[in-house]
């Protein structure tokens, strides 16, 4: 008993280790030998990696399926934006402000939206999306209207002023890791439990104590935390906006994302992330076809694998170890 | 120990035309075991439904330690004490035994969030766990899904898991049904252990009369949404009314 025990932490920490070597070895690797095009392309990548994270609490976590995370990025570049470039506000702070502000907006819609159930919270949320894309593209004291918002100052942490890309690369890696560990962090706690119970069971979660409408309110704003934090990053790095930025049609990758790579875990929403912005830079002749691919990709993935790569990873892990229990028990009442 | 942990007190409910539950009024006191009965149809699941929540009453109220619970929502009812089971296990089918027991320890959480972000409260959980585990007897497949579990397995875990929650009285829903005898043993032992150790209250819908005859203090009948008999086991097994409106046939009681 306790052997295995000990032979189950060596393998999950020898698995742990390969990961972290091979993370570390492509990131070498691809700092390297990367030009401006490849930081342009992978950074834009980590960014959604953020805001697919947003999309994976909400839908992953808690089974609210959500169009509206292109509102809460929007609000957080926007905010940022004005902060930092009207009022001056150091860009350090400014993020931290957009997201405040991002937060207790979301705790507002919340109060709203959260009251509907199921595919009601997602039209909800589909009208949410194209209401704030309206107020980007049209309202021009805040979003410079069609024209967009240009010269966002450049983001300025403790003197470091990130100003090219090789160091936003290195800023986003870290975010991405500090966000990814707080989601799995939250799916351990009594949030991430509650969350789990209203998605599977409600009538189980009620009868263990748990407040659905607030678990739920409390949820929408961490989301729109992560995701105010996806479009802040976005308006420093680019140091321009616009509405096109925020589109229903970026949400609706989002969800791809997430459902590629599995919807109920971190890595997942990850790797989604990363495949979804990467692979129409490597086949270029593809993204004039975009829109069709993601709808019938979305489809697909409903009907195929609902689960996501990571699902279907986990159940047949799930299987071996069941065959091999099986097969086990079977050898100790033989021998 | 005479003191009254659950009063219902002339408690109505219809569904359109049909009305499950019928002027009931009764209480259950710490440390006591109180059987509901009654034919397929009584009401006795409605009953369990109305005072844990997951339904409202049309009229009449429901105390719990003398506060009037029976229009707060269900989830403030279990977190003053209402624990239950159902007569349909439910869990979150897909996750496994330990991250379902935990959301019973996280009702028994005062600080709900803060405490388990700070895991301070998985090792008082892990040995109450154990604790309980070691109590019923039960052996458990911590690798498989819920899901995967046999029956019975899932019928003790769940009551395991209101146990966790600390619970001032348990409402269970036909523990024993489907279930065989050992582990119908097992939740004999739970169940004492409940009513000794943390001093509860307990109210039990169960078809099998030997079961509900040899371990209740108390019985309430219930029949088409009406307290037709009560009393202890003896006179309840002998009462002619109860008989008939129970099964039609007296032979069958005994079975
Ligand atoms: N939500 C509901 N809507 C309409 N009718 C209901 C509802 N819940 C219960 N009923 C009806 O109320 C009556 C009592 O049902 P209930 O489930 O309480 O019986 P029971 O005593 O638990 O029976 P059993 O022993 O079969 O579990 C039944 O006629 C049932 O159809
Ligand atoms: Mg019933």
């Amino acid at each position: 008993m306790a052997s295995n025990k000990n032979r189950e932490i060596l393998i999950k920490t020898g698995w742990t280790a390969l990961k972290v070597a091979l993370v570390a070895v492509v990131v070498i690797v691809f700092t390297s030998k990367a030009n401006n095009y490849y930081f342009t392309i992978v950074n834009s990548a980590l960014i959604y990696v953020i805001a697919a994270l947003s999309l994976s609490l909400l839908l992953g976590m808690g089974g609210m399926m959500s169009f509206a995370t292109v509102t809460f990025m929007g609000i957080g570049a926007y905010a940022t934006a004005n902060l930092s470039k009207v009022l001056h506000v150091p860009t350090s702070l400014s993020i931290l402000l957009a997201v405040l502000i991002s937060a207790l907006i979301a705790f507002l819609i919340a109060i709203l939206l959260t009251r509907l159930k199921g595919s009601y919270f997602a039209f909800a949320s589909i009208g949410l999306a194209q209401i704030s894309y309206a107020i980007f593209l049209n309202f021009k004291p805040l979003t410079g209207g069609p024209n967009g918002f240009s010269n966002v100052p450049k983001l300025i942490i403790a003197g470091i002023e990130f100003d090219n890309l090789k160091k936003w690369f290195y800023l986003l890696l870290i975010i991405v890791f500090l966000a990814a560990l707080s989601l799995e962090r939250i799916r351990r706690t009594t949030l991430g439990r509650s969350l789990a119970a209203i998605r599977d069971n409600e009538i189980a979660a009620q009868s263990l104590g748990i407040d659905i409408y607030s678990t739920k309110i409390i949820t929408f704003v961490i989301a729109s935390v992560y995701g105010s934090i996806a479009g802040a990053l976005i308006a420093h790095m680019n140091t321009y906006l616009s509405a096109y930025l925020f589109t229903f049609d970026i949400s609706v990758s989002f969800l791809i994302m997430v459902m590629l790579g599995g919807v109920n875990s971190t890595t997942g929403a990850i790797l989604g992330a990363l495949l979804v912005t990467l692979i129409p830079e490597w086949f270029r002749v593809l993204q004039s076809y975009m829109k069709l691919i993601y709808g019938i990709s979305i489809v697909a993935l409903m009907i195929f694998m609902p689960s996501g790569l990571t699902g279907i990873i986990d159940s047949i892990k799930y299987k071996v170890d069941m065959e091999k229990k099986k097969k086990r028990n079977k050898d100790y009442s033989n021998g | 120990m005479d003191e009254v942990i659950l009063s219902i007190q002339n408690v109505n409910k219809s569904f359109g035309g049909i009305k499950p539950t019928d002027n009931v009024s009764f209480n259950v006191k710490r440390g006591e075991i109180v059987g509901l009965i009654g034919p397929n149809g009584a009401g006795k699941s409605t009953l369990l439904n109305l005072i844990s929540g997951i339904i409202s009453p049309d009229s009449g109220s429901i105390f719990l330690n003398n506060v009037d619970i029976s229009r707060m929502p269900a989830y403030r009812r279990s977190r003053m004490g209402i624990g239950r089971t159902f007569q349909d296990p439910q869990f979150l089918l897909r996750s496994k035994p330990i991250e379902n027991m935990l959301l019973g320890a996280d009702l028994a959480n005062k600080n709900r969030y803060m405490q388990s972000y700070l895991g301070l409260s998985e090792d008082k959980f892990t040995m109450k766990f154990a604790e309980l585990l070691e109590i019923s007897g039960l052996n458990v497949d911590m690798s498989l899904r819920i899901n995967d579990l046999p029956y019975g397995q899932r019928k003790i875990l769940e009551i395991v898991r209101a146990l966790l929650g600390n619970p001032q009285i348990l409402l269970m829903d036909e523990p024993a049904a489907g279930i065989n005898i050992v582990e119908t043993e097992m939740i004999v032992k739970l169940i004492n252990y409940a009513i000794s150790e943390q001093k509860i209250g307990v109210l039990l819908v169960e078809h099998h009369m030997d079961l509900v005859m040899s371990i209740c203090n108390w019985i309430e009948v219930l029949s088409s949404g009406t307290i037709i008999a009560n009393g202890v086991p003896e006179d309840v097994s002998k009462n002619p009314s109860v008989i008939e409106a129970y099964l039609g046939r007296k032979s069958d009681v005994i079975s």
